[in-house]
């Protein structure tokens, strides 16, 4: 930009802390066209000069040195296809922090207005998105949250396509007579109501329901997803802007579970069974048909169980009370035993719990079961194990139900990806060895062969990424509808085990993202969570050596790939997290208003001082998710921290380019620290695998500081929460303490 | 234990416990805060968690034996404490009855008082009804013109014609009892040493009352029935130096106000009042410190308040009421006392007993 004007406020305690004489000297000399401080800013009558300003076009870009770049959003908001916008936390990393009047806290302010001078130059205007966008909903499943999201989509105006692949809407649901409470005081049965939520979404006029179907191509971006759907009545292709994945889960296969007794005798059944035997009102014993007298619940049948099921698929407990309280009331006087090594009652549950233990005829009793066998009487007996009640507790029981746990219907998308790749490679290899290698994967991913659910025309695989226990993806920790597929959104018991009222209620979100996805399209923004954003990456493709570091690493998948492996950029998918920067070693792809160049330079912009001054320096990269936040929260509580710290906000840990830190050394500053989210299995990072990207790339970083002559430990990576405010002061004290044990940067003064 | 060919709950014995107030068993789920704040309960066999589970379970056979049911004072630590207000203390004084029920010798008896609740103006009616028909037989109901003593009502012959029986039946009852229960009580555990010198601990125990003032949050309780504990002790001499006064001593009848005799007797009446005061005041406004009333229980405090009110009355109303308010009054004492002596065997009182053989039990399978 080139006419750059700086407002300056002088109000939260910023005026006290340093000495504005001579910063319009310095900010003239940074290339500001104009300056204004205003000792109250973001009054209206602050703004008000801001805007005049930006009217009369005496300035074409805004750089405002007040508070945090977080807070008062709403009154430095201007147009940004007319007007860029860069802010100066002076008041969290200035004022609030450090000792008010002091020349290391006035050469901390100049260092931040000489960064944010050079930021803004380097910004250029963002060229709005104008597409057209399609209202049209996908939802993949037709059981409860599939129905919700499809009612939810609707209910706000959008039409809906909604695929089942079975002959029936319904789902798990469809045939199951009860559902658990719902109302307070969760004691009594509830009517299953899944027979109105199917009414209500076949009579919605904007629902058409395919029965019988599957979607065998979907190619594209939110706003203009391209669908292909297979059913009876044949092929055809649709436009949709966003989609649901409600697959729903399927029980687990009792057959695996002969060590409960299952194949003994027919007189074993499952829990699905049981609501088959409920819904048709004759609960019988198989073998015989005579109605039990005497039912023994087995719960956590296979679950939590390394051989089995691993996890806790958190209704069966629900399930079983529901079928508890539903014998009861059907044949009065049964006698229900229910053998659990933990009863878990999410919500409110544990009041259905307390009423279902005390009608008469149920007992529940903490064990495990060591052996199912044949009872005298043609019935079965069942030996329990870590019972209370000693070794040899045993129970003659009419009817065995093991309460089974639930199995995602997700598809692993990486891994059909590598099988596809794998495949190629075993083909095309370069080498007899790799051809070799490539096959022994394949036959390895073989089994993953036709598990695609969506088919979708991504670089990344075909389908939603998995978690762990192969649930669809989801940021489950702080955004659980968010995936790592723009637009795409996984919901119910596909992404989380639940019960149905979750289900539904997961529906229902995910339907309204869907719409929130599209209006956002719309206006040709970003979705969460840099929402609003409307920059989109650009790429210098002339320069690109098709190293696909940027198609792999995307966490989105925004980026495909053409044969040449040249990337081919899906701007919808993009959430602007910048972590193609980051990895991009030919620096091609930048932002309008966030590039290699432009936070280069702030880095380059600090004055460092000679060795002999003893005033060290240090740039912090700093998460704008959870970092900064942290930091802004420990100023305002008058946390206060070293003043050689010079904070850089960045978009993501994944968008912190190596070339950055290069810049740091050879300028000589004394150290780097990044701080990010928190990576691993529970991550809070909010693009997913930036801060785990940032921590592989660290590799690198410790190359470039050999070649560099330079010690390793002046470059630190750290992860921090939101809430981890009390550590940003620790962080930079022991910092200093390392940079002080290593010395200062031998480049000074090069 | 022997192997458990099939512990389905017994749906008689959950009704049978939860007709008499222990429905809330099948709350418990068997988190052990009740065993965990129990302070009576000792490391190595924890209770009441184990009983709450056989109730559950519909053991009541491994309870009837169980010496733990009866080393519960119902102090309700646990119920206090229990998350899921399953109340194992009155879980454990339902099962207490069960137990004085079961072993009951005669067993219609047993049945009789165990259902207290409806029995109840049979088991005070009879006795009632059986001094006003002796008396009419024996002196035509004659109310004295002038009351000088009470011997003028009932002659001493025919109290000792009367108590002296009951009380010879009354310990025949309790004996075979008591030894069916110790036997049982055997099986649950190897006992080592001999009765007597066990049992003498156990006495010094009951007569402090120390386990009883380890309980926590009915501690006012434990000095409630300290006090009724020896206020009978005392009636119960009292009554032997009488026989001592009239009979050896030949004392003149009756005894003066400062006779040390006089002074016992009226010491302890004043521990019987204000003993039961106590429990009756915990019993009516306790809550869950006290747990919920079963007529086993209320039947038992009942004849006990009655004792005690019908005696004090007849005491001070000697000189105050009318001589033939004075007779119904003495009357109606003999009718609760005899209540009190006859259903002994049968009652909550019988837990001075079992309670007693209990605690020996528990020192005799001590581990050394």
């Amino acid at each position: 930009m080139e006419k750059i004007g700086l407002f300056l406020c002088t109000g939260c305690e910023i005026g006290a802390a340093i000495k504005t004489d001579g910063l319009e000297s310095l900010a003239k000399k940074g290339g500001a066209k104009s300056v204004v401080m205003h000792p109250f800013l973001c009054s209206e009558e602050g703004v008000a000069a801001i805007r005049k300003a930006v009217d009369d076009g005496s300035v074409d870009s805004v750089l405002i040195a007040a508070c945090s770049p977080r807070a008062k959003t709403a009154e430095f908001r201007f147009d940004p296809l007319k007007v860029s916008v860069e802010r100066i936390g002076l008041r969290e990393q200035v004022a609030w922090s450090h000792p008010h009047g002091e020349e290391d806290t006035q050469m901390l302010a100049e260092d931040l207005l000489r960064m944010g001078l050079v930021r803004i130059k380097k910004n250029i205007l963002p060229k709005p998105l104008a597409e057209t966008i399609e209202k049209t909903v996908l939802v993949v499943g037709g059981g409860v949250a599939g129905l919700s999201a499809a009612k939810a989509a609707a209910g706000m105006g959008h039409p809906v396509v909604l695929v089942e692949s079975s002959a029936r809407l319904g789902g798990s649901m469809a045939g199951v007579k009860d559902a658990a409470p719902e109302q307070p005081p969760y004691g009594e049965l509830h009517k299953n109501t899944i027979g109105e939520l199917i009414s209500a979404v076949q009579g919605n006029a904007s629902v058409r329901v395919l029965l019988q179907a599957r979607t065998v191509h979907i190619a594209g971006q939110p706003g203009q997803f391209t669908v292909d759907v297979e059913s009876p009545s044949g092929k055809e292709t649709f436009l949709a802007g966003a989609i649901v994945q409600a697959t729903g889960a399927s029980p687990y296969d009792a057959t695996k579970l002969g060590d409960l007794g299952y194949g003994l005798t027919p007189d074993v059944v499952t829990s699905v069974d049981l609501d088959r035997m409920i819904a048709k009102g004759e609960i019988r014993r198989p073998s015989d048909g005579k109605p039990p007298r005497r039912i023994l619940f087995v719960q956590c049948a296979g679950s939590r169980d390394p051989a089995h099921l691993p996890y806790c698929s958190s209704e069966c407990c629900v399930t079983t009370l529901r079928q508890v309280a539903a014998v009861h009331r059907d044949l009065p006087g049964m006698e229900c035993a229910v053998v659990y090594r933990d009863m878990r009652t999410p919500g409110q549950m544990e009041h259905f719990y307390q009423a279902v233990q005390e009608q008469p005829g149920s007992m529940f009793t903490r064990g495990e079961v060591a052996k199912v066998e044949k009872g005298p009487e043609g019935n079965l007996v069942v030996r329990l194990k870590d019972s209370l009640l000693g070794p040899d507790a045993a129970l003659q029981a009419d009817l065995v139900v093991l309460a089974v746990g639930m199995i995602p219907n997700s598809a692993d998308s990486e891994a059909i990806r590598a099988l596809r790749d794998a495949r190629v490679g075993a083909e095309k290899g370069d080498s007899d060895v790799q051809r070799a290698h490539a096959a022994k994967v394949a036959e390895e991913l073989a089994f993953h062969e036709g598990t695609e659910i969506l088919n979708l025309e991504y670089r990344q695989g075909p389908d939603l990424p998995v978690l762990r226990y192969k649930f669809s993806d989801s940021h489950y920790i702080c955004f659980p509808y968010e995936t790592r597929r723009t637009g795409i959104y996984a919901a119910g018991t596909v992404r989380a085990p639940m019960d149905a009222a979750q289900a539904a209620e997961d529906g229902w979100g995910a339907g309204l993202k869907t719409v929130q996805c599209i209006s956002a399209a719309t206006r040709g923004e970003a979705v969460h969570p840099r929402a609003g954003d409307i920059s989109v990456a650009d790429f210098s493709l002339q320069r690109c050596t098709q190293c696909k570091r940027c198609t792999e690493e995307c966490p989105f998948g925004a980026i495909n790939e053409d044969v040449k492996y040249t990337p081919q950029y899906n701007p919808m998918r993009c959430r602007r997290c910048g972590i193609c920067m980051g990895c991009c070693p030919e620096r091609i792809i930048n932002f309008p208003e966030y590039s290699v160049d432009a936070v280069g330079s702030m880095v380059k912009a600090i004055e460092v001082p000679d060795e002999l001054d003893e005033k060290p320096r240090v740039v912090a990269f700093l998460c704008e998710n959870d970092a900064l936040p942290a930091l802004d929260e420990a100023a305002a509580r008058r946390l206060s921290w070293n003043p050689w710290v010079r904070v850089i906000p960045v978009r993501c840990l994944g968008a912190v380019n190596v070339i950055w830190i290069a810049d740091a050394m050879a300028r000589g500053i004394d150290g780097v620290l990044l701080i990010g989210c928190r990576k691993g299995d529970d991550y809070q990072c909010h693009y997913m695998t930036g801060s785990e990207l940032a921590n592989k790339r660290m590799e690198n970083i410790q190359e470039t500081l050999t070649r560099l002559k330079l010690d390793s430990t002046r470059v630190r990576i750290l992860e921090i929460g939101r809430n981890e405010f009390d550590r940003i002061p620790q962080i930079f004290a022991e910092f200093e303490k390392v940079i002080e044990e290593t010395g200062p940067n031998p480049m000074k003064g090069f | 234990m022997a192997p458990l060919a099939d512990v389905f709950p017994s749906a008689e014995f959950r009704d049978d416990l939860a007709g008499r107030g222990g429905a809330t068993a099948a709350r418990c789920y068997q988190c052990a805060t009740c065993s965990s704040v129990c302070q009576l309960a000792p490391d190595d066999g924890p209770f009441p968690r184990r009983q709450m589970l056989k109730a559950q379970w519909g053991l009541g056979d491994q309870l009837v034996n169980d010496p733990a049911v009866w080393l519960c004072h119902q102090c309700n630590d646990c119920t206090v404490r229990c998350p899921r207000d399953a109340k194992p203390g009155d879980v454990m004084q339902t099962v207490r009855s069960l137990v004085v029920e079961k072993l009951a010798t005669p067993a219609f008896m047993g049945r009789l008082v165990a259902k207290a609740g409806s029995t109840w103006p049979l088991l005070l009616g009879a006795p009632f009804l059986f001094w006003v028909l002796v008396l009419y037989a024996v002196t035509g109901l004659q109310v004295p013109a002038e009351m000088k003593e009470y011997k003028d009502v009932v002659p001493h012959w025919l109290i000792y014609a009367v108590f002296f029986p009951v009380a010879g039946l009354v310990t025949l009852a309790i004996f075979p009892s008591g030894l069916r229960f110790w036997n049982l009580l055997g099986s649950s555990g190897r006992r080592s040493g001999s009765f007597v010198p066990n049992l003498v601990p156990v006495l010094i125990e009951i007569s402090t009352h120390k386990r009883f003032g380890s309980c926590d949050a009915a501690a006012s309780r434990r000095w409630g029935h300290f006090a009724l504990l020896w206020g009978f002790v005392g009636a119960a001499v009292t009554s032997g130096l009488l026989l001592l006064a009239i009979y050896v001593l030949k004392s003149e009848m009756p005894l003066p106000l400062l006779h040390p005799f006089k002074v016992l007797g009226n010491l302890s009446a004043v521990l019987l009042v204000v003993g039961g005061a106590i429990l009756l005041y915990n019993r009516l406004v306790g809550g869950d410190r006290t747990g919920s009333s079963t007529a086993f229980d209320n039947f038992f405090l009942f004849v006990v308040i009655l004792v005690i009110a019908t005696g004090v009355l007849t005491e001070v109303g000697r000189f105050q009421f009318q001589p033939a308010l004075n007779t119904w009054i003495y009357i109606l004492h003999l009718t609760v006392v005899l209540c009190l002596f006859a259903t002994f065997p049968y009652s909550k009182f019988a837990h001075m007993v079992y309670r007693m053989l209990a605690m020996v039990h528990e020192r005799m399978t001590r581990p050394v």
